[in-house]
């Protein structure tokens, strides 16, 4: 596979986080449009390329988006791959980018939450839900994704402790991301603990909590980049796979296992070497498939590995092994805001890595591993991805 | 005219929580509906594949081993084993959430013995144990079908021993999990 040589990852936005929200998908999107504008300095006649994630357009799509904005791209991409979106975006820009089918790509997931709007969603989500998870229990993914963690319980003995350890440390790193809508509150794993059940063994401090918001980044050549004078980052290693291992009775491991060791050779270097992961936290148990299947540990170990492992943005931890994770929060703190969630990860590393995170900036960030997830259709999430990224040496 | 039956039936359509009567989600696919169609008559209809004998689940326009379009409903033996099991404390639905003020609902995810994973509502009072979480994954199941009071066939776990074989008997077991009754709230419209 080509590499993603002279590709820059530049001006990543975060916009608009509510709980609720009188606001269309359309509002998110075009917002952070705006924002990626002035933060870069071009007009809308540069951006000749658009990708859009969103589960909440409702009859609208990419291309009816391009006149709500007046924009006139050359190059567009509308991606319902929900977790993930923002690596699948950064993939397909920076291949476009490549080939000189567009020069300027703005890559934008965003969602609204009106009232009653998730249960709209979980509902009617695939044909496969409708007709073969939903009548049982109307639990939504809460209940999928409960099926899992009981698995993984049983198969590895993990216990709740395990899970409230990345639910608690990545609370702290909210503490000092401001955008965080749980970022107002500490929690503590006696906290974590005391949480109601919602689809036991998930409580509700493993649970994301919906919302609106949007995320967005620009795809450009670095030459480009630097003639805006924009700090960016860049795509050392990148891969997807789907609907991966797909007999196996429950989704104890994702395609990651696929091509996790080409990511690090393609990099150059191995997880020691990665200054934060940015996994995608919808529920714990997720984050902890993630850190198996990239090879932080082996298959199983998550829990045994989350407890000796600060995961706090600061290192301010007790234990001796540091890797910063989800250091905006994630999800779990932040809130999970449709099809921008899957852009989180991805923009959070572009903050860290330009340097411009502010309260929750990693010291001396070089890399950051990304990674994506999402979709589940009917007992199991179907896309995997992951991303290495670097900050650029100018 | 009064504007309070308009302001009624609104309500009744829009605000599930007002209902009198709260039934188990009634959409289905026309796939869905074939479902229930075919399962009307026996215990547990599957669609196999009449080219390569693939058994599907959940229900598919084409077979999923070869892609061929020879797909037709047949009587299927409901022997499984439990993948895992969850208690729902929280929903989506009104139906579930009556439910669930009163118990947890359980439910299960299953491999048949003919190769396919189901989602089944769980019938916890078939087994020993009390809570889903005390059930060991691999436990021996049978599943069926019951027609609910959504008027959809819906699939139900219990344990392997548990006597399925005629209709009274699966009838008694789809009503004690309350599926053959709406939840309702007496002050409800």
């Amino acid at each position: 596979m080509k590499d993603y040589a002279g590709v820059a990852l530049t001006t990543p936005v975060s916009f608009g986080y509510a709980r609720q929200s009188p606001h269309g998908a359309a509002w998110f999107i075009g917002s952070v449009l705006r924002q990626l504008l002035a933060a870069s300095g071009l007009g809308p006649d540069d951006i000749d390329g658009l990708a859009v994630s969103s589960f909440s357009l409702g009859a609208d799509s990419a291309i009816t988006l391009t006149q709500h904005f007046q924009l006139s791209p050359r190059w567009i991409e509308q991606m319902p791959y929900g977790g993930a979106s923002g690596i699948l975006a950064l993939r397909r820009a920076a291949r476009a980018i490549q080939a000189g089918d567009a020069e300027i790509i703005a890559c934008i997931g965003g969602d609204g939450a009106a009232h009653r709007s998730f249960e709209g969603t979980a509902a009617n989500f695939s044909n496969f839900t409708i007709d073969a998870s939903f009548p049982y229990g109307a639990g939504g993914p809460n209940a999928a994704f409960a099926m899992i963690t009981q698995r993984y319980m049983d198969e590895f003995g993990a216990r709740r402790e395990d899970f409230g350890a990345i639910s608690v440390a990545q609370r702290y790193n909210a503490n000092h991301y401001p955008a965080a809508l749980l970022g107002h509150k500490t929690l503590t794993l006696e906290q974590y603990l005391a949480a109601r059940p919602i689809a036991s063994p998930v409580h509700l401090l493993d649970c994301v909590m919906p919302c609106a918001g949007g995320e967005g980044f620009l795809v450009m050549s670095e030459e480009r980049a630097r003639s805006l004078g924009l700090e960016w980052c860049k795509i050392l290693a990148a891969d997807e796979l789907h609907n991966a291992h797909r007999d196996d009775d429950i989704q104890l491991r994702g395609g990651w296992t696929e091509y996790v060791d080409r990511l690090w050779n393609r990099a150059g270097f191995g997880p020691d070497e990665v200054d934060m992961l940015q996994t995608y936290d919808d529920y714990p148990v997720i984050s902890m498939l993630q850190m198996e299947d990239l090879g932080f540990c082996a298959k199983g170990e998550a829990p045994g590995w989350v407890r000796d492992t600060d995961l706090r943005f600061d290192g301010s931890g007790p234990q001796a092994r540091k890797l910063p994770h989800n250091t905006s929060g994630g999800q779990l703190s932040v809130g999970q805001a449709g099809a921008a969630a899957g852009y989180l990860g991805v923009v959070e590393s572009m903050r860290q890595l330009t340097g411009s995170a502010g309260a929750n900036q990693v010291a001396q960030a070089r890399h950051a591993m990304v990674s994506g997830f999402g979709m589940i259709n009917y007992d199991r999430g179907l896309c995997s991805a992951a991303a290495i990224l670097a900050r650029s040496e100018r | 005219m009064s504007t309070t039956p308009t302001m009624q039936s609104r309500l009744k359509l829009n605000r599930p929580s007002l209902r009198k009567l709260a039934r188990p989600p009634k959409q289905r696919t026309p796939l869905g509906t074939d479902f229930n169609a075919a399962n009307l008559p026996v215990a547990l209809a599957l669609q196999h594949c009449r080219d390569c004998g693939s058994v599907q689940y959940p229900p598919r326009e084409l077979c999923r081993q070869c892609l061929g379009d020879a797909l037709v409903w047949r009587a299927t033996a409901g022997s499984g084993s439990l993948v895992s099991r969850v208690e729902l404390h929280h929903s989506l639905w009104e139906y579930f959430k009556r439910r669930l003020a009163e118990k947890p609902w359980p439910v299960a995810s299953v491999r048949l013995d003919c190769g396919v994973i189901v989602f089944a509502h769980l019938a916890l009072q078939t087994f020993d144990s009390e809570a889903p979480g005390t059930l060991a994954a691999d436990t021996a199941v049978q599943v069926f079908t019951h027609t609910d009071c959504s008027l959809n066939a819906v699939m139900i776990a219990v344990a392997a021993s548990t006597p399925t074989a005629s209709r009274s008997q699966r009838h008694a077991i789809a009503a004690g999990l309350g599926l053959l009754e709406p939840a309702i709230k007496p002050e409800g419209i």
